[in-house]
């Protein structure tokens, strides 16, 4: 199974791009896009889920075009987009059985699926009621349960942990990694600890252009070596900020902890152990 | 103060920077041009008797102005209410909450953004009747008091009067916008009916017009004195002006209590305004229903995990009667409980009104309480954000659309099906196929008005309209057959409905792929 992105862009004026000359393999497996708000991750999902068409480029899906023939996505498709709705009048199971239409799906198991669904996330208490009345963590727990309805070989999820408590999120992530033994997986989000455990592959975008991509090591090893750790006093601040990459800083009362990358061998502070959220932070603000 | 016009300038400016707005300017320009009907048109809009004015530019400015209070009041009222929702939805009336304005301040700048909004389309109209002046003058002088006075004096009182109705609507029924559109109809019928019967009675007329359609058959009265002139006529009347008669018109002198009385109307509904603002939500509105309703905030308990391995096969099935199936559910349960009151009531009354009001009025009435469901029948998506599923769904144009058209329809049906027995028992099948076609007609409305302006109020708004039209008898607008009785009315509105539904299809289609 491969999804071939090859230099798709989304222009939206003449010269305002959403996404740039973007060309990306995808194997079965995770793949976690990581990038800052407006990076083009949501609109990267959006044409591979064939709701927006992209200015040039081709997805290919097993050699299949699918920005000729969406439906050949859309069969194998599980999507769950960052900003979704429900209908409030409805309740969970009549909303699923409504979803599960819109794929075409159906048959004499689907109760049985959908109340499997409904009972492993949780909501089978709450699923003869309207999803008005229901909070944030189980609207998008029925996002997920929607995803899943049509066994889907392809599975998007956008900003997928917003919402859900720590307890959920790792359910969620467990649940993940289950289904990566048999379709390909895009998880997007601009929180690496939400990818970092799961994802075999990492892309970092920025600007609507693929910044980096390859597994955890290889990202990481970008900036091996290279991440210090050291204590200064505020008003030194603003001048080591011109001249390294600040990644995060811890204030103290009269001074500050930095965490930042030297390209050179930095004799001021302590080398440290690298970590992808460095990685990602380095290739971001670059 | 210096706040408050910058919150009214920002709201005013992103209200008329939609694709809405667009819109309604066009529609505003179409309206304009069919109030003052060409010399050799077949139809009149306002008419005393046999008698019509010259095209000067009292005629014109006056009439232009009667027709602007009435519709633009009648349209204007759903065009802005859903101003102070919208700052709900977008939680942006959470963020005012907790800002120093005050409640009125907050009402009065939506009053004043509403009346600027309606007062953009109602100079639209303005420069539009002095083009048309220009095109049918005949040789009379052009005197721009004739446009600017009765615009002045009638229309501009009626606007604001109409967006403090909005406004106070919606401070006091909060989300019960069916409620209000529901309310507003009838308030609309008692206020435009009212009668005076002396020269103070005209100041009890919010719309100002009765002062100018007195003085208009009076003017008539002077030249003929003829007993019986025949009615005065306001509307779209097809096919009356063959014999017509010519007088001249010079329009009306208002007379300084008349103008304070209009100044009295603007002042009554800020008046209104202030009382409510005492008792306006600012947005604590779920807090307030949670009480109301003992609603419960659900919980659920978190212990459970997928095992993916034991999750039931999918099998596929493209049928689309689940999909039909639950955008009928969507369309019964959108409303509240009272509506079905109405609905069962209105029925009752299809089965035994006589039979030509059952048809004439019973239904189009019957059919216009749905609105709320049937304007949502193809922007719900965008509404409840849904439209991720919807579009990325398996063949949504072939299917989807399909089913909300087919859904819509057998409600329109379900309601009307007491009528459709009596006509069935008497055998008569040309008003069955006329109510199944209307049916299909105004669902087809419906979609295509939500596909075009992505919104539900366009199609709000020309239901309105039309319905007005239907209670009055005016055949143009008859669309199920309640004033036509021919083979060849149903050919044209069967081929309407096609080329709305081509015209749905395409746009769907097109948006689809560009979304």
């Amino acid at each position: 199974m491969l999804l071939d992105i090859q230099n798709i862009s989304k222009r939206y004026g003449s010269n305002t791009y959403g996404l740039k000359d973007y060309t990306i393999p995808i194997e079965k497996g995770i793949l976690g896009l990581l990038g800052p708000n407006g990076a083009g991750k949501s609109t990267l999902l959006k044409m591979i889920a064939t709701i927006s068409k992209p200015s040039n480029g081709t997805i290919l899906l097993n050699k299949n075009n699918i920005i000729k023939d969406p439906n050949y996505m859309r069969k194998q498709l599980g999507y769950l987009p960052q900003d979704f709705g429900v209908y409030p009048n409805l309740n969970a199971y009549e909303f699923l059985e409504y979803i599960a239409a819109l794929k075409g799906v159906g048959g004499s198991y689907l109760k049985q699926k959908i109340s499997f669904l409904l009972e492993g996330l949780n909501l089978t208490e709450v699923a003869k009621k309207p999803i008005g009345n229901y909070s944030g963590g189980m609207k998008q727990r029925i996002g997920i349960a929607q995803a899943l309805l049509n066994d889907p070989k392809i599975l998007l999820f956008d900003e997928p942990t917003v919402g859900l408590d720590p307890e959920e999120r790792v359910r969620f992530r467990n649940l993940i990694s289950e289904l990566a033994n048999d379709c390909i997986i895009i998880l997007s989000s601009h929180i690496v600890s939400d990818i970092d455990t799961i994802a075999d592959k990492i892309a970092i975008m920025k600007d609507g252009q693929l910044l980096c991509h390859g597994n955890q090591n290889t990202i990481i090893n970008t900036v091996k070596d290279k991440v210090y750790e050291m204590e200064i006093f505020k008003d030194r601040m603003p001048d080591f900020a011109n001249n390294y990459t600040i990644l995060n800083t811890i204030r103290k009362k009269e001074t500050v902890r930095i965490r930042f990358v030297s390209e050179t061998t930095s004799y001021y502070g302590a080398l440290c152990q690298t970590t992808l959220e460095d990685a990602y932070l380095y290739t971001t603000k670059k | 103060m210096n706040n408050f016009i910058t919150i009214l300038k920002l709201d005013y400016l992103q209200r008329t920077r939609s694709y809405s707005f667009l819109i309604t300017l066009c529609i505003s320009f179409a309206v304009a041009y069919s109030f003052i009907p060409s010399p050799d048109a077949n139809y009149s809009t306002i008419r005393i008797g046999d008698y019509l004015g010259y095209y000067n530019s009292s005629w014109i400015g006056y009439v232009s102005a009667i027709m602007t209070s009435i519709f633009l009041s009648l349209i204007g009222f759903y065009l802005v209410n859903g101003c102070i929702k919208k700052d709900g939805h977008s939680k942006i009336g959470q963020i005012i909450a907790t800002t120093r304005i005050s409640n009125f301040a907050y009402l009065f700048s939506k009053t004043i953004s509403n009346f600027l909004v309606l007062f953009t389309i109602a100079v639209f109209v303005l420069l539009m009747s002095i083009v048309l002046f220009f095109l049918y003058r005949n040789n009379f002088p052009f005197e721009l008091l004739n446009f600017l006075i009765p615009y002045s004096v009638i229309v501009t009182p009626s606007l604001f009067f109409i967006a403090t109705l909005a406004v106070l609507f919606e401070a006091i029924f909060g989300q019960k916008t069916i409620l209000q559109n529901i309310l507003f109809f009838f308030l609309f019928f008692a206020l435009i009916t009212y009668n005076p019967v002396d020269i103070k009675g005209f100041y009890l007329d919010v719309f100002g017009t009765k002062i100018i359609t007195t003085q208009m058959e009076n003017t008539v009265r002077d030249i003929i004195p003829e007993k019986d002139l025949g009615q005065l006529t306001i509307g779209y009347i097809l096919d009356n002006t063959s014999k017509h008669k010519n007088f001249i018109f010079n329009g009306v002198d208002f007379s300084l209590w008349f103008i304070v009385s209009r100044l009295g109307w603007m002042s009554l509904g800020v008046l209104f305004l202030g009382i409510t603002s005492i008792f306006f939500h600012r947005f604590n509105i779920k807090e307030r229903l949670q009480k109301k309703n003992k609603k419960i905030i659900l919980e659920t308990n978190t212990t459970n995990t997928i095992d993916i391995s034991k999750l039931p096969k999918a099998s596929f099935s493209f049928s689309i009667v689940p999909l039909i199936k639950t955008e009928f559910f969507l369309l019964v349960r959108t409303g509240y409980l009272w509506l079905w009151i109405l609905n069962f009531a209105g029925m009752l009354a299809l089965l035994f009104a006589p039979l030509s009001i059952a048809h004439q009025i019973v239904l189009p009435v019957l059919w216009f309480l749905q609105v709320a469901r049937w304007s949502t029948l193809v922007t719900k998506e965008r509404m409840y954000n849904t439209h991720f599923f919807t579009f990325a769904s398996y063949q949504p144009l072939k299917r989807l659309l399909f089913s909300q058209i087919i859904a819509g329809v057998l409600f329109a049906i379900f309601l009307s099906v007491p009528l459709l027995i009596r006509y069935w028992i008497q055998l008569d099948f040309m008003n069955v196929a006329s109510i199944l076609l209307g049916s299909v007609f105004i669902i087809s409305l419906a979609v295509l008005t939500g596909i075009l302006s992505k919104r539900k109020k366009l199609f709000e708004i020309l239901f309105f309209m039309v319905t007005y039209a239907n209670i009055n008898g005016i055949p143009f607008m008859d669309y199920y057959g309640g004033l036509h009785e021919n083979f060849n009315y149903l050919i044209t509105i069967f081929l309407t409905i096609v080329i709305a539904l081509i015209i749905t299809y395409s746009v769907r289609n097109f948006e689809l792929k560009r979304v």
